[in-house]
């Protein structure tokens, strides 16, 4: 039965419901209220229920009374009125009853006054005079005056016609009340309702927030603030430019209860949803730390503790001695300049003390931030040895290890060719000439390895000099031209007719277009057609060596660019693999880009320079 | 000069006396053997003391020189040797860096190699420094205006004949022109342009190749090792020239 119920209050749709019955009703009771005022319809007659205690009664008596007096001070009738008078100023009378006795008018009981002896009397329980439209006229000394006498009484038939209207009246105003009270409780109830459920689903028992919670609370409230401001100046407006002609409801007043009443439904709507937005956040917790003041704020607190709890200076330990002396520095200096100006003012000669002590500051300012800065300097410089002592020991072992390396491969080789000079079989002639070979392989390997490890530990001495890339790769081709022509690959050189000058190391260069010309002559297919371009794009002198590959290239341009990657998997063929990395890092030694694509079986290496202004 | 004086009882280069100095002493030993193949006298030293003592002991024609050595290495024993004597130094070493090269042929060595070497190679360059030695008497006596010099190069212009360590070598006429060119002005770099207009007194258009094929032809002549030239060197991207030595 609890959770039936709970799923019903917090099913959307119940929500919703309720949400807009709320402001539904919430906007009725402000057109209610706009309304009543145009009716002119006086509330003070829930609490009477005698006509002859009312106001309109009062009013009435007062009306007449008024009247009476001004009659009496200019000695001519008030014409056709609706009630009996006698008027009298000691000689001369005014009356339109036939027999002007006070006990006729008393007869008429409450509605009935007099003046006699400079008093007014009332019989009603009335507070006359009520209103201060008539108040000035009725005491006004020459009407109080002793000699005059005036008795006034409304006939019965005129005031039962009045008192039946402002019963009628009465009751629509009580009906009228009773709703908005009604509707008032029900507000108020639903709106508990949706402040309990707000953030609320059948299905769990989280919080979920709505669509406007990540908007700042203090936005929130602002913009409430802003529109019940709006609100309530456009029906103070509404209430202010109602015509004086009350009572009856023109085109204009209900045009302005239509508009009002639009007005206030999406003002109440919006109100409503930012409140309900207001109620989440409370019940989350999170109204206040989710706002851009604290936001603000607690960034400022935290970044003045972050400076003392040290945080601040976790990464640059040695600047928060300096941020502590420049912070103490700044507050005496401050100190210093205000005192000076104080003792000034004074007249003392004292003002001398501050600027002498501001120099003492100084001094020390000056000093304890000299010391920073040399404890900061030694950390990198050492940090800086450190490095390049990393940095000659690879160099070293680089250098060591080849030489260990060579040394006793020179024996190899020379004994291998000392022994391909001896009268030997003809099988051990063949195994002589196999070492031979492997000994020659890996010769060049090692001489590959280190040259390639020596350029990218950056250990190698690099000749830049402006040179015509256009003739580099013209005197490489040209060099390379018996094996070429050996190969059974057709080249096709597209050169321009202009140098392409360019800033490299000459001899580094060679090596680079000599390798990415050495792997097309390996890996090409027989008969296949190898191309070979220099162009100029963007400012760059861009030279490409596109082949065809005599396999299937089963790997990626960055892996064939690994150390020792070859392409076929095998690794049977001469060569020590690393030529392409070679290429790579020469490029990069000189200052130019390499880049290797493959796409199906086409291989393309691209290698890039600045052009030379 | 007494190095003449010296070298003037030994008629044949290979009847010559080689110092092998290395620590390794296979490595001395393989040497050896390689260079009494060719019919060499060898005394062999494992370090830079032992070396010049065994020069003090020997008439020695020719030295081969590790660098990395105990007591004495090799730039040292090279500088010792030059205070006194002008005999050709091979410097046999495992750095192969061009600033090591340099270092060791401006202390005064003849030739600079590179471990491991190519045995062929080795005996080359010991037979070319030994031919250069010999005929030094010649160089000295005849400094004739029409003989272009570097190292062991020698060009006369007058005889239009080419030797390289006293050997003479066939050269085509383009060859020859090409060569004399460079050699008029050594260490000076020519473009490929340049060397065809003077040399084929045509209009140079498209040449490179041509004048680069023809170059790969002298070095092959004229360098023990074409692939690391001595004389004749591509200056990548530039041009050529004759190496000023």
């Amino acid at each position: 039965m609890v959770t039936r119920l709970r799923r019903f209050s917090t099913n959307s749709v119940t929500k919703v419901a309720a949400f807009i019955l709320t402001v539904l009703i919430l906007t009725g009771l402000a057109e209610m209220a706009l309304y009543i005022y145009f009716r002119d319809m006086d509330l003070q007659r829930i609490f009477t229920d005698d006509y002859f205690d009312s106001r309109e009664f009062a009013d009435l008596m007062g009306k007449a009374a008024a009247e009476a007096g001004e009659a009496l001070l200019s000695g001519e009738l008030p014409g056709n009125v609706p009630y009996h008078y006698y008027i009298s100023d000691g000689s001369k009378e005014l009356t339109n009853v036939e027999n002007p006795d006070r006990s006729f008018f008393e007869q008429f009981e409450p509605a009935f006054c007099a003046l006699e002896n400079g008093q007014w009397h009332l019989k009603s329980k009335s507070s006359f005079p009520y209103s201060s439209r008539y108040t000035f006229k009725l005491s006004v000394s020459e009407v109080l005056k002793k000699s005059n006498t005036i008795y006034i009484a409304y006939p019965k038939e005129y005031t039962k016609a009045q008192e039946q209207e402002w019963t009628q009246g009465r009751a629509v105003v009580i009906r009228l009340v009773t709703a908005a009270a009604v509707g008032a409780i029900l507000a108020v109830i639903l709106a508990i309702y949706l402040a309990a459920v707000t953030g609320r689903k059948p299905d769990d028992r989280e919080l979920h927030p709505g669509r406007i919670d990540s908007v700042y609370s203090d936005i929130l409230i602002a913009v409430l603030c802003f529109l019940a401001l709006a609100w309530y100046l456009l029906a103070f407006s509404a209430f202010e430019t109602g015509p004086y002609d009350r009572g009856v409801l023109t085109a204009y007043h209900k045009g302005t209860l239509a508009v009002f009443g639009i007005i206030t439904l999406s003002v109440t709507a919006l109100c409503g949803m930012i409140v309900l937005a207001l109620i989440r956040k409370i019940k989350a917790g999170t109204l206040i730390k989710h706002s851009l003041i604290y936001k603000f704020l607690y960034r400022i607190y935290d970044y003045a503790v972050s400076l003392f709890d040290g945080r601040a200076f976790s990464k640059y330990p040695l600047t928060r001695s300096l941020f502590y002396r420049q912070l103490i520095f700044i507050i005496l200096s401050f100190v210093f300049v205000f005192l000076t100006f104080v003792f000034m003012l004074a007249g003392s000669l004292a003002f001398i003390i501050p600027p002498v002590l501001e120099a003492v500051v100084i001094y020390w300012y000056v000093k304890g931030n000299n010391r920073t800065y040399m404890d900061i300097n030694r950390g990198f410089n050492e940090s800086l040895e450190e490095q390049m002592k990393s940095e000659r020991m690879k160099v070293a072992l680089i250098t060591n290890v080849s030489h260990d390396l060579k040394t006793p491969l020179t024996s190899i080789i020379s004994y291998i060719d000392l022994l391909s000079k001896e009268d030997l079989p003809e099988s051990a002639r063949d195994y002589v000439r196999i070492l031979g070979e492997k000994a020659g392989r890996l010769n060049n390997m090692v001489s590959d390895l280190f040259d390639l490890a020596k350029s990218t530990s950056g250990s190698m001495p690099v000749d830049i000099d402006k040179l015509d890339l256009k003739k580099l790769i013209e005197q490489t081709l040209a060099d390379m031209g018996d094996r070429i022509e050996n190969s059974g690959l057709v080249f096709r050189v597209r050169l321009p007719e202009n140098p392409m000058l360019i800033f490299a190391d000459g001899k580094k260069l060679y090596r680079v277009f000599q390798n990415v010309i050495d792997n097309a002559l390996k890996y090409s297919l027989q008969g296949t057609r190898v191309y070979i371009s220099l162009e100029e794009t963007e400012g760059m002198a861009v030279a490409t060596v596109k082949n065809t590959a005599g396999y299937e290239m089963d790997f990626t341009a960055e892996e064939i660019l690994q150390r020792f990657a070859r392409g076929d998997k095998s690794r049977t063929s001469e060569g020590s693999g690393l030529g392409l990395s070679i290429a790579e890092s020469f490029t990069r030694l000189c200052g130019g880009r390499f880049r290797v694509d493959i796409d199906g079986d086409l291989f393309k290496v691209t290698v890039s320079f600045n052009i030379a202004q | 000069m007494d190095n003449t004086a010296i070298y003037s009882g030994v008629a044949r280069t290979d009847k010559a006396r080689i110092l092998v100095v290395d620590d390794d002493r296979e490595i001395a030993m393989a040497v050896e053997k390689l260079l009494a193949r060719e019919g060499f006298d060898v005394i062999k030293a494992y370090d830079g003391m032992q070396a010049l003592e065994a020069l003090a002991a020997n008439q020695v024609h020719l030295i081969l020189l590790d660098i990395m050595m105990p007591k004495l290495d090799g730039l040292s024993a090279t500088m010792k040797i030059r205070e006194s004597r002008n005999i050709p130094i091979i410097i046999i070493s495992a750095k192969s860096e061009d600033s090591d090269k340099i270092l060791g042929l401006s202390m005064g060595a003849d030739d600079y190699v590179t471990k491991p070497f190519n045995p062929l190679e080795l005996v080359a360059r010991v037979k070319s420094q030994l031919r250069r030695y010999m005929h030094l008497g010649d160089i000295a006596n005849g400094q004739k205006s029409s003989v272009l010099r570097t190292g062991g190069l020698c060009l006369d212009t007058d005889a239009k004949q080419l030797t390289v360590d006293g050997e003479p070598v066939k050269l085509t006429a383009k060859e020859y022109k090409i060569l004399e060119l460079l050699m008029s002005k050594p260490g000076v770099v020519f473009s490929a342009e340049q060397i065809y207009e003077a040399v084929w007194k045509e209009v140079p258009y498209s040449v490179e190749n041509t004048v680069m094929v023809h170059i790969r032809r002298i070095r092959e002549k004229i360098e023990i090792n074409p692939k690391e030239p001595k004389y004749l060197k591509v200056v990548w991207g530039i041009g050529y020239k004759i190496e000023k030595i």
